[in-house]
């Protein structure tokens, strides 16, 4: 026989203001099954929970139902005061009264009548309800680091520096993403690969991180914990162990110009080549997609040259097997170049360059050598327009968010050549400057103040050369929206912040959502921007979001903590809310195996004693499984139920609201 | 007909098979199903447009179990039902001994594999005058169309006839037969039909292989082929999935195509 305990709480006065708690309580005490009903004003509160505590000994209840708030807000402090009285925890449901209830009702009689009726919908539940205990998983304590920019290196140095293991997983030759290719930082302008290149060194260093470089993600597969992963190593064809980084074999290579992706396209490398001079690992690797060895079997000019014989033509990629218990995404982000930009030629004015571009003109590690020369003749610009929100919140463009990045790195960019060129005339077309942040709009000030940098609110509308010169045509929405024609030597846009184009593949083997514009999908903007939805992964820096390299890094350590306070555990518990297959009535038709978001459903031989296979039926992986219930609806004999949300219970909570007593168990 | 029973008795001679399930002539003349365990009693083997009975529908019948190795006389039906089954993880590759008359010739299926591309190959124009029929009821308006089908599925008497039929209605322990919560209404009365005929028409939609079993024995003469029918022709036609004609589960209630054509999924 149940005996239930129904507690109704008046949240103060927001419950009481609109439902009468003691009537509720009394309707209550009159449900089949009800032993014991009373309410009180706070029943979150110590005496409150006591109040539980003590009747669940005193009645002997067998179920307890809170009326209260959202169970989201309570039901662990509920749930954790019925264990404390010896009952299991998952005996205690809890009716929504407040954002159900009484925040969306006017105080009325019918009011009250809908609470209790919450009431009994959750006492018959709770009669159906069955002890369940908690699942353990045991936890790999490793960590993946996926994309080695700032915010992967800054995650994987505080991971291994609480001393547990990480594996870097980088696809180009080199870690250091887009900080490497940096001249200056904002907002202190310090020089980035001064700040940058200690910790990739650190990185490569460090006896808990494996680091693996012209590398990529193969498949992932398991869970929390207990992730595997295949690592596709891409044959380098330079054995780096061999390899003592000379650099003879990237003299001699004939194959000299292949635009350069460090150097955004502005200078040129050969077919063996180290991205640049600080890389880590600082030893080549061959593209062979531009090698005469590759394409024509011929020349071997690196081989005969190199006096460590590390060259490896015959080399093949290696598929390499991990087992990881949590992965950090930290593949960054890329952004729109300027053929994307009809009205301004869409890339055909060499003058017309990205951020990227300038950033690598302007930095002492460029192709020239930090000293601005613009592309097309080499010319020391006098005039440069710089144009922020290139593409940026421009729905017609299918970019409507704001990249965030641009309007600081503008401000940047102007100074920077203010301060290689005092008499150069620097213009900034923008929409709105977004300079949040500490010093950022001092920053700004700074350039428009002190460096005289001429910023001009309005969009434009097209560039076009004449006699050698790029005439920037806009409009100045501050002077009553006068056209305004600016003569310039070089013209640098602030191009949109986008994805990288293998972002949705890339969370697809993750199984991790991501957004219309295949940024990583966080789990809860603003309470759990750190982790996606699937658990163990979680974000770091720009693949999440545009972001600058103060938030990378703060949201990078951010997620380490939550990967150390994973790994601080040897066993994972879990909820116990999770879908199980009924052996007898599974007709193993499999149908439910695809359906599920997280392959939690596996199949499972059933076998007689002596060995002999009577069927195979579906099985759940209790640590992949969510509990979304999604197999539950689809399996056809209703072989599958969900621990705390059975169909029976589902069943007699609609029944109760129907007023039938035709549910088993009464 | 002598080449189809010599090479039968022959399977039977050489211990290849021990059951052999095809047709003999019923009394209206209908193609009657007919279970041979001895190639004597092969003289009334036949096969002709009558046999239209899914022989499929029998496959995963307990009865069966106590043979070791089954041959199956197919029709065009009970092809694909078999490629469903298999797609479904009912019946594996080798299990059975699968044969079928075409232009008067009998060919003997080496695997699965063989009977997709067979079926690939065969697919039938679906009937015009189910079209027409189908047609028609679309033409209707929603208060129209409700009426036909309450009305029409007012007299299911619930003898499940439909699903005994149904080669693909397999499932040990059916929804309507689970009393623990009893969600499907039992008695046959007006809601606990229509309860009945959603959850049969939406577990066969995108399985259905239209052999029109289930209208077949339905004693009421109730349309029911045109609910499946119906359902099928949607998922054929927003998703390319049809029942059937493949080995590989293709089903279009449960996968998810990075591909799909409606954005707000991906
Ligand atoms: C022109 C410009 C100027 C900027 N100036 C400043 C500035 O002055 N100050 C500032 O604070 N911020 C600045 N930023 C922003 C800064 O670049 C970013 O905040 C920072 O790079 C983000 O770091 P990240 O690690 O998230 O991404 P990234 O730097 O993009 O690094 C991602 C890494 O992951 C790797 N990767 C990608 N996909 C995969 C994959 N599938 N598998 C394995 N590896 C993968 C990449 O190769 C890369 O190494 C600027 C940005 C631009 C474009
Ligand atoms: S649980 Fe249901 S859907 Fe899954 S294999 Fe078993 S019968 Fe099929
Ligand atoms: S409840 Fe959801 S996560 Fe669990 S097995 Fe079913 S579909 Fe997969
Ligand atoms: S037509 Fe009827 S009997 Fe044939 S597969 Fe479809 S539902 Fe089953
Ligand atoms: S065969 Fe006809 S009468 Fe019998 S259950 Fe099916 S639809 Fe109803």
């Amino acid at each position: 026989m149940a005996r239930i305990g129904v507690f109704v709480c008046h949240c103060g006065e927001n419950i009481s203001s609109t439902v009468d708690c003691a009537k509720v309580a009394e309707i209550a005490s009159n449900y089949p099954g009800v032993v014991y009903s009373i309410d009180y004003k706070y029943m979150c509160s110590d005496p409150g929970q006591n109040l539980i505590k003590e009747a669940i000994q005193k009645h002997k209840l067998t179920g307890v139902v809170v009326a209260a708030c959202s169970p989201r807000m309570h039901e662990p402090t509920f749930r954790k005061a019925t264990a404390e009285a010896g009952l299991n925890p998952y005996l205690c449901e809890m009716a929504n009264l407040r954002e159900h209830c009484s925040w969306v009702h006017y105080r009325e009689d019918t009011t009250t009548e809908k609470a209790a009726e919450l009431v009994r919908v959750l006492v018959e539940k709770v009669k159906h309800n069955e002890e369940l205990y908690p699942i353990k998983v045991p936890i790999t304590k490793t960590a993946l680091v996926i994309g080695g920019g700032i915010g992967g290196i800054q995650a994987a140095l505080d991971i291994a520096n609480s001393g547990h293991k990480v594996i870097m997983v980088e696809k180009n030759p080199s870690i250091g993403g887009k900080m490497a290719q940096l001249s200056e930082t904002f907002p202190t302008l310090d020089c980035s690969q001064c700040i940058l290149t200690p910790r990739m060194v650190e990185v490569a260093q460090h006896p808990n991180i494996t680091l693996y470089t012209y590398a990529e993600i193969e498949s992932v597969d398991g869970f929390i914990g207990n992730f595997k992963v295949t690592i596709r190593q891409k044959a380098k064809s330079v054995d780096h162990k061999a390899c003592t980084g000379c650099g003879l074999c990237i003299e001699k290579c004939p194959i000299k110009k292949i635009p350069d992706e460090f150097n955004a396209g502005l200078g040129n490398r050969a077919a063996i080549y180290v991205p640049f001079p600080q890389a880590v690992p600082n030893k080549p690797v061959i593209d062979r997609n531009n090698c005469t060895y590759f394409l024509k079997g011929k020349c071997g000019l690196c081989k005969k040259v190199c006096p460590a014989d590390a060259i490896h033509y015959e080399q093949e990629d290696e598929l390499i097997k991990v087992d990881v218990g949590a992965i950090v995404a930290a593949t960054g982000f890329d952004i729109k170049h300027s053929d994307f930009f009809p009205e301004y030629g869409y890339g055909k004015y060499p003058d017309v360059i990205d951020g990227l571009q300038f950033e690598r003109l302007a930095s002492a590690s460029g192709p020239t050598l930090g000293v601005l020369k613009r592309p097309s003749d080499g010319k020391e610009p006098e005039s440069i327009v710089f144009i922020a929100c290139a593409g940026s919140r421009d729905p017609a463009k299918g970019i409507p968010y704001c990249s965030k990045i641009c309007c600081m790195y503008t401000a940047k960019h102007a100074m920077l050549f203010k301060h290689k060129n005092h008499h150069g005339k620097a213009t900034v077309f923008y929409m709105d400057i977004r300079a949040g942040g500490k010093m950022y709009d001092e920053f700004v000030r700074r350039a428009i103040e002190e460096d005289d940098v001429n910023y001009i609110r309005g969009r434009v509308s097209r560039i076009y050369e004449k006699n050698g010169k790029l005439i920037v045509c806009g409009v100045d929405t501050l002077l009553n929206s006068r056209p305004v024609e600016i003569e310039a030597d070089m013209v640098v846009l602030a191009t949109a912040a986008i994805a990288n184009s293998d972002s949705e593949e890339l969370a697809q083997k993750l199984h991790i959502s991501y957004d219309p514009y295949h940024f990583f999908s966080e789990a809860h903007p603003k309470l759990r921007p750190v982790e996606t939805n699937t658990a163990g992964i979680m974000l770091a820096g720009a693949c999440q979001a545009p972001k600058d390299i103060p938030d990378t890094v703060s949201q990078a350590s951010g997620t380490a903590a939550k990967v150390v306070a994973l790994f601080s555990q040897d066993e994972l518990t879990r909820e116990p809310l999770i879908a199980y297959v009924n052996n007898n009535t599974c007709v193993g038709c499999f149908l439910c195996q695809s359906v599920c978001p997280y392959l939690a459903i596996e199949k499972e031989e059933i076998r007689r004693r002596d060995g002999t296979l009577v069927k195979t039926v579906a099985k759940i992986n209790p640590g992949l499984c969510q509990g979304c219930g999604t197999c539950v609806a689809l399996c056809r004999s209703k072989s599958i139920d969900i621990h705390g949300y059975t169909n029976r219970q589902i069943y007699a909570e609609v029944s109760a609201l129907f007023n039938r007593r035709e549910y088993a168990g009464v | 007909m002598s080449e189809l029973i010599n090479k039968v008795s022959q399977f039977f001679s050489s211990g290849i098979i021990d059951l052999f399930i095809g047709y003999k002539k019923g009394r209206l003349g209908e193609g009657k199903p007919a279970f041979f365990t001895k190639p004597e009693q092969l003289n009334e083997l036949i096969f002709d447009e009558n046999c239209i009975v899914n022989l499929a529908v029998y496959l995963r019948k307990p009865e069966l179990k106590k043979y070791s190795k089954i041959g199956v006389l197919a029709n065009f039906g009970t092809l694909r039902a078999l490629l469903q089954l298999a797609a479904e993880n009912q019946i594996a590759d080798g299990q059975y001994l699968i044969l079928t008359v075409a232009d008067g010739k009998v060919l003997e299926f080496a695997n699965l594999k063989a009977i997709e591309e067979y079926v690939a190959n065969n697919l039938p124009k679906p009937n015009p005058e189910r079209i027409a029929f189908l047609k028609e009821i679309e033409s209707k308006s929603r208060e129209e169309r409700w009426e036909f089908w309450t009305r029409e599925l007012a007299s299911c008497i619930r003898c499940y006839a439909c699903r005994a039929a149904c080669p693909l209605c397999y499932c040990e322990q059916c929804l309507v037969e689970c009393n623990q919560p009893q969600w499907v209404g039992v008695p046959p009365t007006g809601m606990g039909n229509l309860e009945w005929h959603i959850v049969r028409a939406m577990h066969l939609a995108g399985r259905c292989i239209g052999c029109g079993e289930c209208e077949a024995a339905c004693p009421m003469e109730i349309p029911i082929g045109f609910l499946t029918q119906k359902l099928n022709m949607a998922i054929i036609s927003n998703f390319g999935q049809v029942p059937g004609t493949k080995l590989e589960p293709d089903y279009a209630l449960s996968t998810f195509k990075v591909d799909d054509k409606e954005n707000f999924i991906r």
